[in-house]
Parts: C-alpha cells; structure tokens; sequence
C-alpha cells in the first residue's frame, strides 16, 4: 500500500511562490553571497517581469531560457516566464558557444535572460538564432545595440506588476529540462505544472518540510534534482542558501553552520567530496534534520561514514530521472543500514513495476526493467515524438534501468541500458564527446568509455586510434575538445590503441575498454 | 624565487584549465572562482601538483579560497608551507 501525498491547493508551479509570499512573506527565500531575498522580494520582481513579458507580446507557451549562476537572477526569471504562460529552458551554465547553440535552436527559445559574463558565448552565435528576440542581461554594462535585442534587466521591472496575466493551466507545459540522449543531441524534456506539482507535493510529503527548514542548496537549479530542491523548498515557504560552485567544500560547511541549515542534498561525488577532501569531520551540525542523495545507490561504507559525520541525521536515497521531474523512489531513513544498496520503494503517487521486454512482470529477485507511472510522468521529448514513443508506452515510463526487488519489494539498480557516464552530478553521452573527436582530422576511431572514480563516480576516457601515417598527442586531442565542448564533457584520460576490441558483428566491446587498465 | 613560483603556477593554470587562452587573460589577483577558470575537480588536481611538485602537505582545512583562489594567493600560499 503505497503512501498518500499531502494535500495541497497549488495547481501551478506560480503557485507556490504566490502561496509563499502571501503567507509568508518576510521568510528569506534565496541567502547568497551575503544577500537575501525574502518571498515578497521574489514575487515581487516575478510579477514585474512577468508584466513586461506581457508587455512585449510573449504569448502562451513561449520558450524562455535562463543562463545565469546568480540565484536571484535565475529564480526571479524562472517564475517570471512561467507567470506569463511562457516555458523555462534552463541552460547548464558550463557551456560552449555550440552547446548553447544547439539547445537555443531546438527549444526556439524566444527570450533568454542572463548575465554580462556570458555574454561571450552568445555574441559569436547571436545572429544565429532567429526565434531569438531579446537578451535580459543582469548588469551594470550599457544597452548596446540598436535593434533592442539586448536589454537590461531594469529595464524588465518597475512595470506595473498588477497587470492581469495570462491564465495557465495544470496541462500547460512549465518547463523543458535538456538531457543528454543517447543519440548524442540533448533532448528537452517536457514537464507540465502538474507533472512538477504532483512530483513536488510527494516529495514534500516524505521529507516532511515546512517553512521551518532551510536547505544547503549546492546543485544547480537547471538540473532536475537542483530544481526540485528549489520547488520543494519553495512549496512550503523555506529558505535555500544557495552555494553552487562547491568548488571550496570548506566554505560550503562554513555556510551551513552559520545559516543553521536544516537540510542538505547532494549527489555521491557531493558526499565523496566532503568526506575525503574538506575538514567536515571538525564540524558540528545541530540544526540538520535531514540529508537527501540522488544518482546511485549510497555503499554501506558511505553510509556508514555519513553517520559517523551527521550523527542523528535522517539521511534518504532517492532515485529518479529528469523524465520523472526528478523523483521516482526513496529509501527511508530506518532502512538505510538494513537494506544497503537500495533505492527503497517508490515514492507517495507513484507506481514502480520490474517488466520484461514484452511488458510482463518479472518474478521476485529477477531482473526487469523499472516502468513508472504516476502524475509526474512527463508530457514528452520536445518535438521528438519516435524518442516520447520509444520511453512511453502503455505500460508506462520505461526507465531504461534494470533492477530487481527483494521479498520485501526494496528495489536494486543493477545496471543500466544505455552507456551513459555519470560522472558528478552529470549525465554525459559518450556518443556527443565521440562525435566531436571524430571531427580531428588525425582521428580513425573513437569510443568513449567511463572509468571508475572515487570522487566523481565515473570520469571519461577517450579510446582513440589514429589514422595511418598521423600522429597527434593527448594534449591536441584535449584542447580540440575543450574548443568544442563544455569542461565537464572533455575527457579526462585519452589512451591510444592500434586498434579497438570489436564483437563478431563489427559493435566495439565497450567494457572491455572500461576495464583497460590504462 | 616568488616569481619563479608565479611563473610556475601560471604555466601550470594554463595547460591545465585555459589552453591557447592570451597570456594577459589571466591576472595574478584574478579569482578563479569567480572567472570560471576551474570547477571542484580541478580543484583537487591543483592540490595534487602542489603536493608534487612543492613537496608538501595541504591539509583539509587549508582547502579554503584564501589559500588556493588565486595564482598570487597560491603562491603565498606555496611560501608559507615550504619556508
């Protein structure tokens, strides 16, 4: 019998920021960098910007992306569009010109805001991008063109933010999360309101927030798992202090003390970060309630370590996937040390089945893979309706992960389809970072591997063999990735071979090349 | 012998992180944080060269920006823990 989500009058992701700053309005919402914003600031500016947005003839269901790392920005600007009936594309701010490129294209994005210190990205590709009208840039930095393309971000307030919006539905479309296919080309996933809504509302219910809490936020909110710490957060009237770069774990713990943070989520190579690489074992944390990780499976070890480090802490292992709006299952606090390496059961709304190909269910203890159905189940691929047909089925979300279940019905990964790295908080296709290699004009073959990584999880490696007669080093090899590339898609190790491991039909072993040692 | 460790760092950041980037992208005070010039494992392959190549322990409370966040920061960072 599976758990029932809270009830809650939200139908719209606005909502929850609406609900928020009439009923808690002096709450901080966003700490950053020594900066708050409280729930009435945000919706405030929300609503300004929503009114300019109508202002300037933005209609239903327009594209509007965000690149920015300044939470203010992205937030504001995230309940902005979606206010004005308009879709958010939140860009990955680790980027290329042809990254960005690529998704501004696909998504037809019709306004983008962000800040001055990208700018150097868009100036190359700018006139390539004709659904393109305007660029909000955050800044200090003069208007600059003749033809109002960029704009200031004064210049999308002080309208007045009374001005009636547009209604927006549950069905509507609130948001396309770009993922990595397998394909090589980043596909928008659609979530509606309610898919985000529904998926919001369970995980609020198992984690138990209230405008009480107040999370460590370290991912970044274009990501799936980022943006539902924000809508989780944001549903019940709770602060974020919002630190993304994580690059200083030190600071991160600094962070966390001072602003009597209540919560904290994180990927495994957040926690292998902290563990192995910052002083937390120094640290005292009285205030911290909980700890959530996405993306694997936590190892009896870890989870043995996090409890030695957040004595008391509820610590909860969640898996999902951007198709799901992020959630799909979680392991409950008082399983963790009884059931190590699951990913629990499937979370309140949500049915989880382990199928056989043809749709039929597997015995117990066999391998299936995970079908999903429930509210938060997406809407589709942007514009890839072979890709939607391939993944939704009658039967539900096929996941593309492969489990099995015990007596109990606990759910175990046990591998994946597809060959996907994780490396970070990332999902990388091996086939983008291989199609870019292929372009080196020394290059015959390529396959792109992950290799195990303590920190990171997974880090690539480039498995290369070149063309007779050339001869290129590893470093040529890294910086025509880095010229093409953002940083956390350029291989880590580039090993050259004669020639690679195939099978009888021609397909490379790719897990013999993993296992290569060097 | 500062400007031997300067010359040091700066060699390494930019084979390491920036590439065929112009010299003068890059000055001495510039946060790397805040330029973007490296992420959190970059970071860590930092520390590995500081420990290589200076012969030296950085510990994990030292991990911390005013240590690491800049080439000049670095090298009053390396002077500190080889004197």
């Amino acid at each position: 019998m599976s758990q029932q989500p809270a009830p809650m009058s939200h139908k719209t992701i606005p909502d929850f920021l609406l609900h928020a700053a009439d009923k808690f309005p002096a709450n901080a919402a966003i700490l950053h960098a020594g900066k708050t914003m409280t729930y009435q600031e945000i919706s405030s500016v929300a609503l300004s910007q929503a009114a300019w947005l109508k202002s300037k003839k933005f209609g239903i269901g327009f594209r509007g992306a965000i690149l920015s790392d300044d939470p203010f920005v992205y937030v504001a600007a995230y309940f902005a569009i979606q206010l004005a009936g308009g879709i958010v594309v939140g860009l990955n701010t680790q980027t290329s010109e042809r990254s960005l490129k690529t998704v501004l294209v696909d998504s037809s994005s019709a306004i983008l805001f962000t800040q001055q210190k990208f700018k150097r990205y868009l100036a190359g590709i700018a006139d390539q991008l004709p659904a393109l009208r305007h660029v909000v840039i955050d800044g200090e930095s003069e208007q600059d063109d003749k033809d109002g393309k960029w704009l200031l971000r004064a210049i999308t307030l002080g309208i007045d933010s009374h001005e009636k919006l547009p209604p927006v539905s549950p069905k509507d479309i609130a948001q396309l999360i770009y993922t990595s296919g397998t394909t090589g080309t980043p596909k928008g996933v659609m979530l509606s309101h309610a898919n985000l809504v529904a998926n919001t509302v369970s995980i609020v219910t198992y984690l138990r927030l209230t405008e009480d809490d107040r999370v460590m936020a370290v991912l970044p909110f274009f990501y799936s798992y980022g943006n539902s710490v924000l809508l989780t957060h944001f549903a019940v009237g709770a602060s974020l202090v919002v630190n993304q770069n994580f690059l200083y774990p030190n600071v991160v713990l600094d962070q966390m003390v001072e602003h009597k943070v209540t919560g904290f989520s994180g990927v495994p190579s957040t926690f292998a970060l902290l563990l192995h690489r910052s002083a937390i074992r120094k640290y005292h944390f009285p205030h911290l309630r909980y700890i959530t990780q996405a993306g694997a499976a936590m190892s009896p070890k870890l989870a043995g370590q996090l409890n030695e480090v957040f004595p008391g802490v509820d610590v909860f292992i969640m898996y999902g996937q951007t198709e799901a709006c992020a959630r799909l299952s979680y392991l409950p606090p008082e399983d963790l040390q009884r059931k190590p390496g699951s990913i629990g059961k499937a979370i309140p709304g949500v049915t989880l089945r382990l199928l056989n190909r043809d749709g039929s269910p597997v015995a117990v203890r066999e391998v299936g893979e995970i079908v999903a159905e429930g509210e938060n189940v997406m809407s589709g691929y942007w514009q890839r309706q072979q890709e939607t047909d391939e993944v939704l089925r009658p039967e539900g979300l096929w996941t593309g992960d492969l489990a099995r279940s015990d007596d109990e019905g606990y759910l175990y990964i046990v591998s994946r389809k597809t060959d996907m790295i994780k490396s970070g908080s990332h999902r990388i296709a091996p086939k983008e970072i291989e199609e870019i290699i292929h372009e080196h004009e020394a290059v015959h073959e390529v396959a792109v591997v992950g290799m195990e990584d303590e920190i990171l999880g997974e880090t690539i490696k480039a498995c290369i063999v070149l063309k007779p007669g050339q001869s290129c080093v590893e470093k040529e090899l890294i910086r025509h990735c880095r010229q093409n590339l953002p940083a956390f898609k350029v291989p880590h190790k580039i090993v050259f071979f004669d020639e690679l491991p195939k099978t009888s039909s021609g397909k490379i072993r790719k897990k013999e090349l993993m296992a290569h040692s060097s | 012998m500062s400007e031997d460790i300067i010359k040091q760092i700066r060699s390494f950041i930019f084979e390491n992180f920036l590439f065929d980037a112009d010299d003068d992208s890059l000055k001495n005070d510039d946060s790397f944080l805040e330029q973007g010039v490296i992420d959190s494992t970059g970071v860590l392959e930092l520390v590995d060269w500081l420990e290589e190549t200076f012969d030296m322990k950085v510990e994990d409370e030292e991990l911390i920006p005013e240590n690491l966040d800049s080439v000049n920061r670095l090298s009053s960072f390396i002077a500190k823990k080889t004197q």
